[in-house]
C-alpha cells in the first residue's frame, strides 16, 4: 500500500506533429457525460446562489425579490451571529481533527501487532463511522447523554458525576466528542494502512541497531507515518468541517448559539428567517474562504498524492 | 571480535513441518570469515538471523565470545548486520543512517560524526552524500551505506545476509574484494550469507554449505572443491559443475561410456557392503582431458593410468582462453561437459576421446549422495 | 576439517525459556488491552442495540438497565411506520450509486487509460467540486427546485447523489484503472480491440471488485446523507434519516423507540462496511492509499 507514489510521470506522449482530432475528441468523449453533469448541478447553483446573494429576498414577505447590492455582504461581515459560527466551526473542527488523529493513530498502533480477535477487535472499532450520522447524534443525545437515563452519566458515576444534563453545560464538548466518535476510525484505518507499509526490514534493522520500542516509533515510525497523517488531518477538516447532524439533531444549536457552526448558521439562515439573500451571500463567503483555505491545502494535497498518470 | 558458536541450533516453523534449520553445529573462529553458502530453502537466512536474534531458536543455543545468547535481544548481542535489501532508513540522511545505532547508545554528536566520517573514508564515500537521503543514491551507493553503518558499529560479528544480489554483474565482481579486503583489515569475525557459490569461494577463509537446513560441510573453499563429502557438495561447488552421472558397477569398477573405469578397492568395499549395484560418479569438467578423433591428447600432463571415454560432441562453447565441450557420452548417452585446455578446433557431431584419470574420479552413493571411502 | 551430513535429527521440545514467557504475556497483555479499548469504544453502539429491545419503561431507568426481559415492540412499530421511507432510500442509493457508475467509468477511464490533455485539470474540477460546501447553496437549490417541480421528488435526490458520489467515484475508479497492467491493453490493441472492446473486455472484468467497493462507498454516503433530504422533501421523497427524525417527537422521551428507529436504520450500511471494510480506506482517502 503506497501513499506517494514516486512514479515520476513517464515522458509526455510525444505525440505525432498534427495530433488528429479525432483522436483528441474520441478522449474526450467518455469524459463528456460526467463533466457537463457535474457543471450542471453543481455550478448551477453556485451561479444562482451568487444572484440572489446581491438580491434581497425573503420567503416570509409577499415582496419580490429585488436587487441591493451588496448590502447582503456588508450584512455577513458585521454580523456577529456569522463570525461567531465561523470561528466555533474552525475551533470544532481543528479540535476534533486533532483529538481523533491522536486517538487514531493510538488505536492504529494497537491493531498493528497480532492478537487472538484482531479482526473482530478492527471491526468493532471501525463502527461508529458506519452508524449513521443521524443516529448517532440521536443515540448519543438520548441514551447516552441524558441528564437522568444516559449511560454515560451511569458510567461516571463512581468518579463524582452526578446526573450532568451534558447537553446543556457541556453542549459543544458533547458535539465534539459524537465527531472525535465517528471519525477516529477513519483517522484509525488510515494510520493502519501506513503502519502496514513500513518496510519490515527496517524495522528489523533498527532493532538490531539498538533501537527500543519506543526509540523506533519516535524516529522511523513517525516521519514514516507523516504523509499518511496529513492526508487523514486534510481529509478529516474537509468532511468534518460540514458537519450538521449532529448540531441539528443534538442541540439544535444551542443552548443559544453554543454549538452553532457555519452549515447549521447557514441552515438557520433560510429555515429560520427566511432569508434567501442573505444565505446566498453567506453562503458565497463561506464559498470563497473555502477556496482560500483549500488553495493551501491544495499545495499539500499535490505532495500527499502524487498525480499519478496514465496512458496507453 | 569474538568467536562466534552454533551448538545444536534448531529453528522450526510449524508443528509438522521440516525444521528450517536443524540442529546446526558450527564453529566460527575470531576474525574468520565464514560464508554461509547453499540454494534458496537451505537455511543460510534462517541461521544467519538466529544468530542475529531475530528468529528464536527452537532448540540448542547460539554464542558469541564465551556467552550464550540464545535469549539476548539483538541490540545487546554487539552485532551489526547488513541485509539484503539494505534497509536503510529512507527518512534519513546517509550520516543519520550511519549514526543511528551510535545515537542509540547515548554516543555523544561529535564523536558519532568523526566515527560515521572514518566509516565513510574507509568504504570511498564522498563527504556530500552523507547530507542525502537513500532515495537519491544509486544501489552502489545504498549498498555502501549500508555496510558503513554496520562498520561504524565496531562490532564484535559482522553479519551479512547476501549484500550484493542486487547489484549489477560488474559491481559485484568490484565489491567482493573490497568487502573480503575490509574484512582483512578490520579482522571482525564476518558471516556471510550468499547463494553464489562463486562469491563463497572467493571471499571465505571457511565455507558452511547448506540444503534443507542441514550442514552438509564446512571447510576451506579449496578443500571444499577437492574433497567434497556428498554428491550435493559436489555438485554445487565447482563451475561449471561436476559431471554426475549413475553408472552400473562391474567386476573391478564402474562402467561407462564405453569403458571400465577401475575403482579404488576402498570403494568397492564399501559399495558392496552397501549391496550397491550402481553408483553414482563425479568428474569435474577439467579432469575430462580431450584427446582429438585419432588418440592424441591436446594437452600436456602425464595421464598414464588413464581411461578413454568415447563420446560425441554436441555443443561447443567457446570461452576465448578455453572451451566448454558438452559431450554425449557413448553407450548411455548421458552428456558431460568437459573443460579443455587451449584451444580446440572440434565441432558438433565429431567424435572425441577423454582420458580420465581413476584418482580424479568421486564416488557416491545412489540414494543417500555420501562419498563412498572419501 | 570436514563435517559429515547427517539424517534429519527430531527436534526436542524444549521448555519454554523466560523470554518466551515474557513474550506471550506480553501478547496476551496487549490483546487484552485492543480488546478494552475495542469494546469500550464500540459500547454506544452496543448500547443502541440494546435500548432497541427494552420496553420504553425498561429504558428510561436509573441506573440503566443491562438485564432486563426485551421485547420487539419497539421494532414492530419502526417497520410498521418505515415503508415508504426505506423505499425512497433505496431508490434514491440505488439509483444514484448506478448513476455513478454509468458516468463514473467513462469518465474515469478518460483520466487515466487513455488520458485527454488536460487529465489533471479535470481531477482538480472534480475535486474542488467536493470541498465546496452544499450548505452555501441550499437556499438557491430549494429556489431552483421548487421551480422545476423536483421538490420533494425521489428524482431531485437521486441527482443530488449523484453529483455528491462522482467526484469521489472518479478518484477510486480511476486508481483502479490506473493499476490494469500496461501490457494488458498493449495486448488487447494489438489484438485488435477498439476502445469499447478494451473497456468491457479487459478493464471491467479486472477492476470489477474495485467497482464493487465504489458502489458500496457511494452507497454508504447516500443511505446516510441528512442535510439535503431534510431541506427538499417532505414526504413524497422522505428518507430513512427523516424517519429517523420523525420518530423523536417534540414532547415525551422515547429512547427505546429511536433506539430501534436508529438500529433500524443503521443495520444496512454497518453491515456493508463489516463487509467491505478495505475499501473504506480506498474510498475514504479517495484512492490515495491503496
Amino acid at each position: 500500500m503506497t501513499v506517494l507514489e514516486g512514479v515520476a510521470p513517464p515522458e509526455v506522449e510525444v505525440r505525432p506533429r498534427g495530433v488528429s482530432r479525432r483522436d483528441r475528441w474520441q478522449r474526450r468523449l467518455p469524459l463528456l457525460p460526467a463533466l457537463i453533469y457535474t457543471i450542471v448541478v453543481t455550478q448551477i447553483p453556485f451561479v444562482v446562489t451568487l444572484w440572489y446573494s446581491f438580491q434581497s429576498y425573503f420567503w416570509n414577505t409577499p415582496a419580490p425579490a429585488h436587487f441591493n447590492g451588496v448590502s447582503n455582504y456588508k450584512t455577513v461581515f458585521t454580523n456577529a451571529a456569522f463570525r461567531s459560527a465561523l470561528v466555533r466551526s474552525v475551533g470544532m473542527t481543528a479540535t476534533a481533527v486533532i483529538v481523533a488523529m491522536i486517538l487514531g493513530v493510538a488505536f492504529a498502533v494497537l491493531l498493528d501487532r497480532k492478537f487472538l480477535g484482531r479482526g473482530v477487535v478492527r471491526t468493532l472499532i471501525i463502527t461508529p463511522f458506519l452508524v449513521m450520522p443521524a443516529a448517532a447524534a440521536l443515540v448519543w443525545a438520548g441514551p447516552m447523554l441524558d441528564p437522568n437515563f444516559g449511560l454515560l452519566n451511569y458510567l461516571l458515576e463512581p468518579f463524582g458525576v452526578h446526573h450532568v444534563a451534558w447537553l446543556s453545560t457541556h453542549a459543544l464538548g458533547s458535539v465534539i466528542v459524537v465527531m472525535i466518535w465517528q471519525w477516529t476510525p477513519f483517522m484509525t484505518l488510515i494510520i493502519l494502512a501506513g503502519l502496514q507499509s513500513q518496510p519490515p526490514d527496517t524495522l528489523e534493522a533498527a532493532k538490531v541497531d539498538g533501537a527500543g520500542a519506543l526509540a523506533t516509533f519516535r524516529e522511523l515510525t513517525l516521519p514514516h507515518l507523516r504523509p499518511y497523517i496529513e492526508l487523514g488531518v486534510l481529509l478529516g477538516s474537509i468532511y468534518l468541517v460540514n458537519v450538521f447532524d449532529a448540531v441539528r439533531l443534538m442541540t439544535n444549536g444551542g443552548p443559544g448559539t453554543a454549538t452553532t457552526n457555519l452549515p447549521f448558521y447557514l441552515f438557520q439562515q433560510v429555515n429560520n428567517a427566511f432569508d434567501i439573500g442573505g444565505a446566498a451571500a453567506t453562503g458565497v463567503v463561506t464559498v470563497i474562504l473555502t477556496i482560500i483555505v483549500a488553495t493551501f491545502a491544495l499545495r499539500m494535497f499535490a505532495r500527499v498524492f502524487q498525480f499519478e498518470e496514465g496512458g496507453v | 571480535m569474538a568467536q562466534v558458536k552454533y551448538v545444536s541450533a534448531s529453528r522450526v516453523y510449524a508443528k509438522d513441518a521440516p525444521p528450517a534449520v536443524s540442529a546446526l553445529d558450527l564453529d566460527i573462529k575470531d576474525g574468520e570469515f565464514m560464508v554461509l553458502v547453499g540454494p534458496s530453502g537451505s537455511g543460510k537466512t534462517t541461521a544467519l538471523r538466529m544468530l542475529a536474534g531475530l528468529e528464536p531458536l527452537d532448540g540448542g543455543r547460539v554464542e558469541i565470545g564465551d556467552r550464550d545468547v540464545t535469549f539476548v535481544p539483538p541490540k545487546d548481542r554487539d552485532i551489526a548486520m547488513v541485509f539484503q535489501n539494505y534497509a536503510l532508513y529512507p527518512q534519513k540522511t546517509v550520516a543519520e543512517n550511519m549514526g543511528f545505532a551510535l545515537k542509540m547508545a547515548g554516543v555523544h554528536k561529535d564523536e558519532r560524526a568523526r566515527r560515521v566520517r572514518e566509516a565513510a573514508r574507509l568504504l570511498d564515500l564522498d563527504d556530500q552524500l552523507l547530507t542525502r537521503k537513500p532515495k537519491a543514491l544509486s544501489g552502489g551507493q545504498r549498498q555502501r551505506v549500508a555496510m558503513g553503518r554496520a562498520i561504524v558499529r565496531e562490532p564484535k560479528v559482522f553479519l551479512m545476509d547476501e549484500p550484493l544480489s542486487n547489484l549489477d554483474a560488474k559491481l559485484r565482481v568490484q565489491t567482493r574484494s573490497q568487502i573480503a579486503e575490509l574484512q582483512r583489515r578490520l579482522g571482525i569475525t564476518t558471516v556471510y550469507v550468499t547463494h553464489d557459490q562463486v562469491e563463497a569461494m572467493t571471499m571465505g577463509h571457511r565455507v558452511a554449505v547448506l540444503a534443507g537446513g542441514l550442514l552438509q560441510q564446512v571447510d576451506t573453499p579449496r578443500h571444499l572443491y577437492d574433497n567434497p563429502v556428498n554428491q550435493f557438495v559436489a555438485g554445487f561447488i565447482g563451475s561449471p559443475a561436476m559431471n554426475l552421472q549413475t553408472v552400473p558397477l562391474t567386476e573391478g569398477g564402474a562402467r561407462i561410456a564405453g569403458t571400465t573405469l577401475p575403482l579404488p578397492a576402498a570403494v568397492r568395499t564399501a559399495a558392496s557392503q552397501a549391496g550397491l549395484r550402481e553408483l553414482v560418479l563425479g568428474i569435474r569438467p577439467e579432469h575430462l582431458h580431450v584427446a582429438n578423433g585419432s588418440g592424441e591428447l591436446t594437452g600436456p600432463g602425464n595421464l598414464a593410468g588413464s581411461r578413454a571415454l568415447a563420446g560425441e560432441v554436441l555443443l561447443v562453447e567457446e570461452l576465448g582462453a578455453d572451451a566448454l565441450l558438452h559431450v554425449r557420452l557413448a553407450e548411455s548417452g548421458d552428456s558431460v561437459v568437459a573443460r579443455t585446455e587451449g584451444r580446440v578446433s572440434l565441432a558438433p557431431g565429431q567424435k572425441v576421446t577423454f582420458h580420465v584419470r581413476p584418482e580424479d574420479v568421486f564416488a557416491f552413493h545412489p540414494e543417500t549422495g555420501a562419498r563412498l571411502a572419501g | 576439517m570436514t563435517a559429515t551430513a547427517v539424517p534429519a535429527r527430531p527436534v526436542k521440545d524444549r521448555e519454554p525459556g523466560p523470554q518466551k514467557l515474557r513474550e506471550m504475556s506480553r501478547q496476551v497483555g496487549w490483546g487484552v488491552l485492543a480488546w478494552v479499548v475495542g469494546i469500550a469504544f464500540f459500547l454506544p453502539v452496543l448500547w443502541m442495540v440494546l435500548t432497541a429491545f427494552k420496553p420504553e419503561s425498561a429504558a428510561q431507568t436509573w441506573p440503566p438497565r443491562f438485564a432486563f426481559s426485551p421485547t420487539l415492540a419497539e421494532f414492530r412499530l419502526v417497520f410498521s411506520g418505515w415503508g415508504p421511507f426505506v423505499t425512497h432510500s433505496v431508490i434514491a442509493t440505488v439509483g444514484s450509486t448506478v448513476l455513478v457508475l454509468l458516468l463514473g467509468v467513462p469518465a474515469s477511464y478518460a483520466l487515466s487509460v487513455h488520458p485527454v490533455k488536460n487529465w489533471r485539470d479535470g481531477l482538480f474540477f472534480f475535486i474542488s467540486t467536493k470541498m465546496l460546501p452544499i450548505v452555501a447553496a441550499i437556499g438557491p437549490l430549494y429556489v431552483i427546485a421548487l421551480k422545476a417541480h423536483l421538490l420533494d421528488s425521489i428524482w431531485l435526490l437521486i441527482i443530488l447523489y449523484t453529483a455528491m458520489n462522482l467526484p469521489l467515484a472518479i478518484w477510486m475508479i480511476r486508481s483502479f484503472m490506473l493499476e490494469v497492467p500496461r501490457e494488458l491493453l498493449e495486448a488487447a490493441r494489438l489484438d485488435g480491440a477498439g476502445r469499447i472492446r478494451e473497456i468491457s473486455g479487459v478493464i471491467l472484468p479486472i477492476i470489477s471488485p474495485g467497482l464493487v467497493s465504489t458502489a458500496l462507498i457511494c452507497v454508504i454516503f447516500a443511505w446516510n446523507e441528512l442535510f439535503l433530504a431534510l431541506n427538499l422533501t417532505v414526504t413524497n421523497a422522505a428518507t430513512m434519516p427523516m424517519f429517523l427524525i420523525s420518530s423523536v417527537p417534540q414532547e415525551g422521551l422515547y429512547l427505546a423507540h429511536l433506539s430501534a428507529a436508529a438500529t433500524v436504520a443503521s443495520i444496512p450500511v454497518i453491515l456493508v462496511g463489516w463487509i467491505a471494510q478495505r475499501s473504506l480506506v480506498r474510498g475514504l482517502s479517495m484512492g490515495a492509499i491503496k
